[in-house]
């Protein structure tokens, strides 16, 4: 295949826009966008609530500073305070431009774009389009692209870099269609795959697909992951299906209660009550759950979440997919009674480390949205900055990989690397002695991270939670592949999915483990405060002779020092 | 084996399965295989069938991905009626089910099939950029980020539930023009093409209109309302078609395209007569000459079997046509005083 200028693995909103913005930096590029999933199927689909920007339409007194601070403060201090300015300086530009391709948003009595109050943010500056803001903002992306003629390969899983040294020499992939494996000689490439929050697997509100592909590609080519332990739980997934519902639900209004039916919010966090900033309306959740205050049901504990004082209108209105979701997965009408609620894995901080322009420490390959960590988001995401996120520095991906390709003379991948790759994922496949199942060994990764890298950790949970994992790849080696045939081979892919899973697991724990402090979604009940002495720097791991290695770097500093994080 | 759910009090069922089976490297036809377990009150359907492929048979082979009902990945047919696995729950669908305890899974129609309940979407995307399923803004891309549209809530309504649509493509299976032409635009694209054609910021509409009304466009549609009914989102789909179709007469007249002019001679005999004359439909729709060349073969064929519609002298008014014809002036009037309000 003709060598591509770029190439971009993920379709989702950071893809998307990388691909607009590489297009419209020079249309003479050769460019192709690889998905593992139709573009428009992405997991930004799901993102409800919206994005963060200081328009001002609502509070007219609101600022890109007071942005800037709520999103570091809410970082627990562990942002980089200059990526954190390029993010909010960048926000109500890239909001606008949105707009002006045709994204539809709700709109106030001005005309102008709505905007309302989310956890941790000083102001309401969260843009909507009722409860399906990521839907709408990812479908807009894709009809664009198909506009501009960008070069889709649907249904592509992506399985490794090709390294030269210290560079890229384009992506290896399957095709879904055809089970053949396909070489993309590229001079750059760009991650934009999403998190990898699904390795909770059942106490996780994402995807299937959201198993970090990128991430694991990256960390098999050496490339550092950055943070890789803080993993942020949502405060209210349903009880059961552990499906996200919207933290717009508290915006517009909604209660969390207890079983005694006390609003306990105001124990934790008095002043912005159910507003709070995630990990800490979390942590509160667990902590009524832990000591007693939780309903009981087989699925589980858990508490409610009360909208049925905002009435019929509004919750048709503003959040018509919530009340859907809540009478599909329990049964429960919103208008009607409270939504049982427990908090679940929902969005991973950490990822592929970059600079501020998306570039990682490997030559032409750069990523950026949830699977890159720059990092914005520090200890603890604020609701909301996650769309920006994925839009903000997409575009930046996008401009800098078109702007760098002329710098890279092209190489090409050798048909002796594709035939080893083939070996490596259908090699083994029916061997004698095959005989895990994958579906098992999923489940119980989630439930080993779950209960022993979850909310609240500790040393011996997580030492018990590292030896799981490791046991766990040692079982994968006997994991069996049922489907033999190579069209369209599911089971092989969702299995390549688990290991890319298991070689993340790794990391996580081992990050966790390492960092004896207490700091945004990280909480050690036996290191339980925040300690800037020894811990305020980024985790780095990196794979080194098939070991999860662990190092270091600093956060960048700027206007704001660090302070106690109070609510 | 259970699946797990909290309903434990509500006891189990056993449901079998029937899945559609292909696989095009060793089928030359497709069947079907029976998977029998037993589903506790609260299960969709998508979760059997990863219940069914993590366990009894890792080679049934289906997409799957938000499993919420938000991105469209699952759509296939549950007991014959396109929708989402991942929010169809498995005991509603056996309380309507034809054979008890069984309930029959089979890929989309109307799509080419890869594999199991695998259809191609491809298709699909290809009838979104013949029909510019996009806002081609009407803002220079320079300008581009500096400020917004100002749009009001009222317009933001018009589209705002055409935007739901995840392309899920149950409606794309129901469409009963499709199984005859899988040239047919499709619902889906003329739900997105009419959410685009009302948006303010877009400059394409006459384009997108011209291109809409071709062969193959929005006139071919019979309003079976089969799309409306299976919508998994509940959009009123053909109010979009409706829309599309009004906006061609307005704009473009209604002598460009045969579907007008066959709206046009509907509309005048049910003013006269209160029914059809269906034997000059075909003329004052199509004209003589390419009623002659089309048709001919189909109306002796007619007469041989004696199927002919009454000649037009023949056609008497319906009953209480005086009555009926009042209504239909009022209502005519309605409308196009309906019409002047939103210009």
């Amino acid at each position: 295949m003709k060598p591509f200028d770029i190439v971009i693995v993920g379709g989702g909103g950071a893809g998307l826009y990388a691909a607009m913005e590489a297009m419209k930096t020079n249309p003479a590029l050769n460019i192709a966008v690889l998905s593992k999933v139709y573009p428009n199927r992405s997991h930004t689909s799901a993102a409800q609530g919206g994005a963060n920007a200081a328009l001002a339409n609502k509070a007219k007194d609101d600022t890109v500073e007071m942005h800037i601070f709520d999103t570091i403060k809410g970082s627990d201090y562990l942002a980089d305070q200059d990526a954190v300015d390029v993010l909010c300086s960048e926000a109500p530009k890239i909001i606008r431009e949105l707009e002006n391709i045709g994204t539809p948003w709700s709109r106030m009595e001005d005309n102008t774009i709505a905007q309302r109050p989310f956890g941790g943010a000083g102001r309401p500056r969260c843009c909507y389009c009722s409860d399906k803001t990521g839907h709408t903002i990812l479908q807009t992306l894709y009809e664009q692209c198909l506009k501009k003629g960008v070069k889709f390969f649907n249904e592509y899983f992506a399985l490794n870099l090709s390294v030269s040294g210290s560079r890229s020499n384009g992506l290896i992939a399957m095709n879904m269609k055809s089970g053949k494996v396909e070489a993309f000689p590229a001079k750059t490439v760009i991650l934009a795959t999403g998190g990898y929050a699904k390795m909770y697997w059942n106490r996780s509100s994402n995807a299937a697909g959201n198993t970090g592909d990128g991430q694991a590609i990256a960390y098999r080519a050496g490339i550092p992951m950055k943070d890789m332990e803080f993993v942020q739980f949502h405060p209210t997934g349903l009880r059961k299906s552990g499906l996200l519902v919207t933290e717009g639900a508290r915006g517009e209004g909604g209660y969390l209660l207890n079983k005694d039916g006390e609003r306990f919010m105001a124990r934790y966090a008095p002043e912005k009550m159910e507003l709070g900033p995630r990990d800490l309306v979390s942590r509160s959740l667990e902590t009524e759950i832990l000591q007693g205050r939780g309903f009981d049901s087989p699925a589980g504990k858990y508490l409610h979440l009360d909208l049925t004082h905002l009435g019929a209108d509004l919750i048709k209105s503003r959040l018509p997919q919530i009340r859907e979701m809540s009478m599909n997965f329990e049964g429960v009408d919103p208008i009607e009674e409270p939504i049982p609620v427990r908090p679940t894995a929902h969005y991973s901080m950490g990822g592929i480390d970059t600079d501020n322009q998306t570039r990682t420490v490997m030559e032409g390959v750069y990523a950026a949205g949830e699977c890159a960590c720059v990092s914005v988001h520090g200890a603890n995401r604020l609701g909301g900055n996650s769309l920006l996120d994925i839009l903000v520095f997409g575009r930046i991906a996008g401009r800098t990989a078109a702007e760098e390709a002329g710098k890279f003379t092209p190489n090409t991948i050798s048909e002796a690397e594709l035939t080893e790759q083939l070996q490596e994922i259908r090699g083994g496949m029916h061997a004698a002695g095959h005989y895990e199942r994958y579906g098992e060994l999923r489940e119980e990764l989630g439930q080993t991270l779950a209960l022993n890298v979850g909310i609240f950790r500790e040393a011996s949970l997580l030492q018990k939670g590292i030896a799981d994992i490791a046991e766990l790849k040692e079982r994968f080696k006997k994991v069996r592949i049922f489907d033999t045939s190579d069209v369209f081979n599911t089971n092989l892919m969702q299995v390549l999915e688990l290991k890319n899973m298991l070689d993340l697991a790794e990391t996580v724990a081992a990050g966790a483990y390492a960092r004896q402090e207490s700091r945004g979604s990280h909480t050690r009940i036996d290191f339980p405060v925040r300690d800037d002495a020894n811990w305020h720097k980024h985790t780095m791991a990196t794979l080194v002779k098939g070991k999860v290695t662990l190092g270091e770097k600093p956060v960048t500093m700027g206007r704001y020092e660090l302070q106690e994080r109070t609510y | 084996m259970t699946l797990p759910t909290d309903q434990h009090t509500e006891g189990k069922k056993n449901v079998t399965f029937r899945v559609f089976r292909f696989n095009p490297q060793v089928d030359s036809k497709p069947y079907f295989d029976d998977y029998t377990i037993p589903v506790e009150k609260g299960i969709t359907v998508l979760r059997s069938l990863n219940y069914i492929k993590e366990h009894i048979d890792g080679s049934v082979s289906f997409r799957a991905f938000c499993q919420a009902g938000i991105c469209g990945s699952c759509g296939m047919r549950v007991n014959g009626l396109s929708q989402l696995a991942c929010t169809t729950q498995v005991w509603d669908v056996l309380a309507k089910s034809r054979e008890p305890g069984i309930i029959k899974v089979e890929p989309l129609r109307n799509l080419p099939l890869i594999k199991d309940l695998i259809v191609d979407m491809d298709p699909l995307v290809d009838k979104m950029k013949r029909y510019s399923n996009w806002v081609d803004s009407t803002m220079p891309e320079a300008e581009m980020g500096k400020k917004e549209f100002l749009i009001s809530e009222e317009e933001f309504l018009r589209y705002d539930k055409a935007t739901d649509c995840i392309l899920c493509a149950s409606c794309v299976s129901e469409c009963s023009i499709l199984r005859a032409n899988k040239e047919y635009v499709s619902p889906a694209v003329l739900l997105k093409s009419y959410r685009m054609s009302v948006d303010s910021r877009d400059s394409l509409h006459e384009q997108r209109l011209a291109e809409l009304v071709k062969d193959h466009g929005v006139w071919d549609c019979t309003h079976c309302y089969r799309c409306q009914e299976s919508c998994v989102k509940s959009i009123p789909i053909m109010d979009a078609i409706h829309g599309i179709r009004e906006d061609a007469i307005e704009s473009r007249g209604m002598k460009d395209t045969s579907g007008s002019k066959h709206a046009e001679a509907f509309m005048m005999d049910i003013e006269k007569k209160g029914k059809l004359v269906e034997a000059t439909l075909p003329i004052r729709t199509n004209g003589v000459v390419w009623t002659m060349q089309n048709l001919l073969p189909m109306a002796l064929k007619m007469i041989m079997k004696r199927r002919t519609p009454p000649p037009p002298p023949l056609v008497k008014s319906a009953k209480g046509i005086k009555i009926f014809r009042q209504m239909f002036r009022e209502m005519t009037e309605h409308v196009k005083q309906d019409h002047k309000s939103h210009q």
